[in-house]
């Protein structure tokens, strides 16, 4: 994965050109660019869940996909910078991002990609978890998800570190990344690949 | 103690806790928008259940989740704590894990609790899909 924003014409959205370069001979079997809210990810997730099913997945990969895809969508709605929380909260803060994820295939394994802006300290966060589990055997990872199950949380935490750790666990390679510049901001824009 | 029943949602777990008939029971997929929101009060629920039972009698808890969510993981990981300690001074828990057989992720979290929280009465159901 290259480190620059794949450059073509500019009236395509910069997350499917993205995806389009990373994805280059695979195929891609679900694409959703937009907001992300609990609703939508709800609907999108039963939408990849019937796909990946008449595509012919095996149990373990259609769990492990879905698995997957909800921790990378629930971080779209918690981490993204691009959002607008709506006033009719009663209980629920209600809280939307813009994000992209896609999901393409090739030789039997599939893979995740999402994308979504995020603010440029929130992407140190990020950068220093990822470098981190990338250093990591899946035995670690393992261990190390044990470990964070049982740990004191920080309070407003979400439960970001044991959701990349998840998605790490079920991965069939180590996790890829890249924070990119966005042209007229100081957010960055966060990708995140996971190999099923 | 009032009895709690919350109907499953889209993305929230069928919650039915009989604390009248010692009976707490989870069914369905967990991965609430917000995690921490959901399961507080229902681990607040139990935690007031204990501190009041008087009775030794045992508590049978039949968890039938086939999805949970990261953040769901970690608040189960707290209401078990929580059951445990009531376990360990005398009253028997007993924990019913059902899971799909083929599922390995919810098994060997079931293994992990079992592991942790000794006191609770463990059982693994490996139910055919």
């Amino acid at each position: 994965m290259t480190a620059h924003i794949p450059t073509s014409n500019s009236h395509q959205s910069l997350h499917w050109r993205i995806c389009c370069q990373s994805a280059e001979r695979h195929k891609v079997i679900f694409y959703y660019e937009g907001y992300f809210s609990q609703t939508i990810i709800v609907a999108v997730s039963d939408a990849v869940k019937m796909r990946i099913e008449h595509l012919g997945a095996a149990g373990l990969t259609r769990r492990k996909l879905f698995s997957s895809f909800i921790e990378m969508t629930q971080n779209i709605i918690h981490y993204s910078v691009d959002a607008y929380t709506r006033d009719d909260s009663t209980v629920f803060n209600n809280e939307v991002r813009h994000g992209s994820i896609c999901i393409s295939t090739d030789a039997g394994r599939y893979h995740l990609h999402c994308a979504n802006p995020v603010h440029a300290d929130i992407a140190e966060q990020l950068r220093g978890k990822l470098e981190h589990l990338h250093t990591l055997t899946l035995d670690d990872i393992k261990r190390e998800y044990k470990r964070t199950l049982r740990a004191e949380g920080p309070k407003d935490s979400k439960g970001a570190g044991l959701g990349l750790l998840t998605v790490a666990r079920d991965a069939s390679e180590p996790l890829e990344f890249e924070f990119m510049p966005l042209p007229n901001s100081e957010d960055v824009l966060f990708y995140l690949k996971a190999t099923i | 103690m009032t009895n709690i029943f919350i109907p499953a949602s889209t993305s929230s777990p069928e919650v039915d806790f009989q604390f009248d008939q010692r009976r707490l029971s989870l069914k369905g997929e967990a991965y609430p928008e917000n995690a921490a929101l959901f399961w507080a009060d229902i681990v607040a629920a139990v935690r007031q259940f204990i501190q009041e039972d008087k009775s030794d009698a045992p508590i049978t808890v039949d968890v039938a989740l086939s999805y949970f969510n990261s953040s769901s993981a970690k608040m189960l990981f707290s209401l078990f704590d929580a059951l445990n300690e009531k376990a360990a001074t005398g009253s028997s828990v007993i924990l019913n894990w059902f899971h799909d057989e083929e599922d390995d992720t919810i098994y060997e979290f079931g293994q992990e609790l079992c592991e942790d929280f000794t006191h609770l009465s463990f059982h693994d159901h490996a139910t055919q899909s």
